[in-house]
């Protein structure tokens, strides 16, 4: 008798205790305490020679401003957008400011800055107040150098997608 | 009888501190666990940028030296002392002219290139037609690098 007035007398101390503690868990849970990649700063990373200037994440629309810092003017061609998910993001990009570039290519002069805008952005997670991973990608050849290899440049914009 | 209290006794003290063991372990742990993760990922940023930041110096600095080095006149030659950080995937001269380095990322591989004004080449056995391959460019470590005056062009070379 003694040992189970023993057993329940702490199974009630710590059970109040243990039933706080689930809830407080609980309610932190409830508002993404536990999601830690919020605590994250947003970011956009491109190779220095690119450097990117400011970004903007909105439902279905991604904006990068970089800047061409090569010292030399180039084409840029193939500029694509997707991320790690299984269902990748993708989104429609339309070049503009062809200048001596081929078509579906366009202009990027030394020390300019160029607005990479992509529109229609479905998949990959990417949802209104989420965070969200996009890597951009492209390639550029130089035209002054004769036999105009591509070169590929990878960046990252890591943050949150609002809706304002 | 008294000898069965004193167990029972001893045996709940004993769980009682279990259990707060486990609590200030798990507490430990909810702290430690996020905190190491936010970390991993801000180094892991500051890693690229750093690595980045390497190469632009080092490629700036060759094509520099490669000018000054075209301008001084035949016999004119230099060595230079480089530090290859890791990620670097190939590095390889095209056209004369471009100095590409290819840098692995884990948001992909970039090439981070650099432009010369004047013609430059490497040891003709590591040129195939129009691209010119330096291999020991390619591997982390210190080098030394030697530019010189090769004909009508600047030979980089790594001794």
């Amino acid at each position: 008798m003694r040992k189970s007035q023993a057993a329940l007398e702490y199974l009630s101390t710590y059970a109040w205790a243990l039933v706080v503690i689930a809830i407080t868990v609980g309610a932190l849970y409830t508002f993404d305490v536990f999601d830690f990649g919020k605590y994250l700063p947003q970011k956009c990373i491109f190779p220095s020679q690119f450097k990117c200037l400011d970004f903007s994440l909105k439902p279905s629309e991604i904006k990068a401003k970089l800047v061409n810092n090569l010292g030399e003017d180039v084409c840029v061609a193939f500029v694509a957008v997707t991320n790690d998910a299984s269902s990748p993001l993708a989104c429609d990009f339309t070049p503009e400011g062809e200048g001596s570039c081929a078509p579906g290519e366009f202009e990027w002069i030394h020390g300019a800055e160029k607005e990479f805008a992509f529109t229609n952005c479905v998949n990959g997670g990417y949802l209104a107040d989420s965070r969200a991973e996009a890597k951009i990608s492209f390639s550029y050849y130089s035209l002054k150098t004769p036999s105009k290899p591509f070169h590929l440049v990878n960046g990252k914009i890591n943050g949150k997608v609002t809706s304002g | 009888m008294e000898k069965s209290h004193q167990d029972e006794f001893t045996r709940l003290r004993s769980s009682q501190a279990s259990l707060e063991y486990l609590l200030i372990v798990a507490l430990t742990f909810a702290i430690i666990v996020p905190t190491a993760y936010l970390f991993y990922n801000y180094s892991k940023e500051l890693g690229h940028e750093a690595i980045d930041a390497q190469m632009t110096q080092i490629g700036r600095s060759i094509i520099d030296t490669a000018e000054v080095i075209f301008y001084s006149g035949q016999s004119s030659k230099t060595v230079l002392d480089l530090n290859i950080p890791d990620n670097v995937g190939s590095a390889v001269i095209i056209d004369g002219r471009e100095l590409a380095f290819n840098i692995t990322t884990s948001f992909g591989t970039s090439e981070i290139v650099f432009f010369s004004s004047v013609n430059i080449t490497t040891l003709s056995s590591n040129c195939d037609a129009n691209i010119c391959k330096i291999p020991e460019l390619a591997s982390s470590g210190f080098k030394k690098v030697k530019i010189e005056t090769s004909k009508n062009s600047i030979s980089i070379e790594v001794i």
